[in-house]
């Protein structure tokens, strides 16, 4: 009963008080100094186009094969031809002998190389000249000045280039013949070619695939049988090829600056349409309001098509992200972004290619 | 957050009113938990007391052995004051006068002086717990207050008013309000749990003495029977 009477005294209590607010104390101190360690949330709008590229990509690579696929054809006759020829063009072949990755094989396989190559610019010489012609013709005197020092050598080409165009019409009356001489001009081509490094460097690599082709062609038996028999027809129609061997040996010359300058275009295009690419990217990315609550892997792609001022004709949603409010702010972004005036500042000859492309919009960034 | 918006670093920067508004709510927090410490000792030890006296009352002990049991100076607490109070009484007034009735009123009214002690002794300090539940928020929001004022005084003062100028101020007045919200919280569900435990039991209490005071009766009528006979 004793220990009934004993009063509770204030000691512990105090105690245990002072104890839980010291404890409350630290806990507020030591959290709250941790809690600075968090990292600032950054939310910086990346984008990048990719749509236009690659489209334009695909078009390059498409006219390849359209290329190649008759360089086959044109490379398959010659080939027979060559043994004769042999003897006559080895001298000049002889020179282009430095240039020596191709050449290290069997001299026989380096001259259906060169043949196919010629071919094959030859096809791709009827496109070109289509551009060529659009193409200014300040940027073409120039390349040819480029090319040729003296003013009266490009006159006298002018005045051989009627002459060339009166033998083409003769060619397409025989089409044998035209395929022949065009062989003929090709092996003429690849010497002029040569005094170019820099050209030659990039046609021996060319080549070097065409003959890979050429090679699989070879193994068939059928192919090669008909090539002994153009063989006689060329031998017939050479001689009348080589009366005509300094009138084409100009034409060639100029074709060959054609390609080259063809080729100086294509480039100066490109870095233009990336600037294109890179301007449209960068005023739609700020003009796109991304809307709250939107997760990381949600993208849309929007189908853009220009007027040729650049104005937007239509932004639509090729593909939605499934947030209906995400697909909105991102078609609002391009409309507001419009137009885009820097579509005239390209060349005339890819303005067509960059009026359509998409846009693909991601939280993270925009391609 | 960085190192100036710190609780510790805000509460040593707020101006002397505020800071003397959470000195005062910091006394009064740890008071009242002091208070709610002490109160819940006692109120476990008055229910173990209760509940052992009860057991050893209706065990059939006789009850004048039990008064003998502990010393007449000693000071008793609960169940057992009062039934010492009311038997002391009862063996007082017995030699003194025949009449049960005032035996039992005599006996009844130092019962209820003792139950009356008693509810004085389980009530203490609750009512400071109450005073703080009550006051603290207020205290606090004093303090917001005068430093809500003093931002906008130097808001008026600065030449460009951003929130960086206000947010320190408003901060640290806040913290006033937090200090007397986190007195006043602890002491409110305190003071109602301590009081409902401390009316109960003094209803035990007030249960206790009227079964008591029936079994004196009882005896009164015996005797009273006998002394006829």
């Amino acid at each position: 009963m004793a220990r009934q009477q004993r009063r509770v005294g204030y000691g512990i209590p105090a105690l245990l008080a002072i104890g839980l607010h010291l404890g409350l104390l630290v806990i507020s101190v030591l959290r709250f100094p941790s809690a600075e360690s968090e990292p600032p949330t950054q939310s910086i709008v990346q984008a990048t186009l990719v749509s236009t590229r690659t489209t334009t990509d695909q078009a390059q690579q498409a006219s390849q094969p359209e290329a190649s696929s008759p360089a086959d054809q044109a490379a398959e006759q010659p080939a027979t031809a060559e043994a004769d020829d042999a003897e006559a063009q080895r001298q000049e072949a002889a020179e282009a002998d430095r240039q020596a990755e191709a050449q290290a094989e069997a001299e026989a396989a380096r001259e259906r190389a060169a043949a196919l190559e010629a071919a094959r610019a030859a096809a791709e010489e009827a496109q070109r000249r289509k551009a060529e012609a659009e193409a200014a013709a300040e940027r073409r005197q120039e390349a040819e000045r480029q090319r040729q020092a003296e003013a009266e050598a490009r006159r006298q080409r002018e005045a051989e280039e009627a002459a060339r165009r009166q033998r083409e019409a003769e060619r397409q009356a025989e089409a044998e013949a035209r395929r022949q001489r065009e062989a003929e001009e090709e092996a003429r081509r690849q010497r002029e070619a040569e005094r170019q490094a820099e050209e030659e460097a990039r046609r021996q690599r060319e080549a070097e695939e065409a003959a890979r082709r050429q090679r699989e062609a070879e193994r068939q038996a059928e192919e090669e049988a008909r090539r002994q028999r153009e063989a006689e027809e060329k031998r017939r129609q050479q001689a009348a090829a080589q009366r005509a061997a300094e009138a084409a040996q100009s034409s060639l010359e100029r074709a060959i600056a054609g390609e080259a300058q063809a080729a100086a275009n294509a480039e100066q295009a490109r870095e233009a349409a990336n600037g294109f690419i890179n301007l449209v990217r960068r005023s739609v990315e700020q003009a796109w309001v991304i809307p709250p609550n939107v997760s990381d892997n949600t993208g849309a792609l929007v189908a853009i098509r220009l007027g040729p001022s650049g104005a937007v004709f239509s932004a639509s949603i090729a593909r939605s992200s499934g947030n209906s409010a995400f697909d909105r702010a991102a078609v609002q972004a391009v409309e507001s972004a419009a137009p885009f005036t820097e579509l005239r500042e390209l060349p005339a000859g890819i303005q067509q290619e960059y009026r359509e492309f998409n846009l693909n919009f991601r939280p993270g960034d925009i391609r | 957050m960085n190192d100036a918006m710190s609780i510790p670093h805000l509460i040593m920067n707020a101006s002397g009113v505020v800071q003397a508004v959470m000195l005062l709510l910091l006394i009064g927090s740890l008071l009242s938990w002091v208070v709610i410490f002490q109160r819940t000792f006692v109120m476990r030890r008055a229910r173990k007391a209760h509940r052992e006296f009860e057991n050893r009352f209706w065990s059939g002990v006789d009850l004048n052995e039990l008064y003998r049991e502990t010393p007449a100076e000693q000071e008793t607490q609960g169940t057992e004051h009062l039934f010492r109070a009311g038997f002391r009484e009862f063996n007082r007034l017995l030699p003194k006068t025949r009449s049960p009735q005032a035996i039992l009123d005599g006996v009844q009214r130092s019962m209820r002086v003792a139950w009356s002690r008693e509810e004085d002794r389980l009530n203490l300090h609750l009512v400071f717990l109450a005073t703080v539940a009550s006051s603290s928020p207020y205290i606090g929001l004093f303090g917001t207050v005068w430093g809500i004022m003093g931002s906008f005084q130097s808001l008026s003062m600065a030449q460009q008013a951003t929130l960086s100028t206000v947010a320190p101020w408003i901060a640290e007045a806040l913290i006033a309000t937090a200090m007397g919200l986190f007195a006043a919280i602890p002491a409110v569900i305190f003071y109602n749990r301590l009081s409902a435990e401390s009316s109960r039991l003094l209803g035990k209490y007030e249960d206790f003495a009227e079964e008591f005071h029936s079994i004196l009766h009882r005896n009164l009528q015996g005797r009273g029977e006998s002394g006829e006979g």
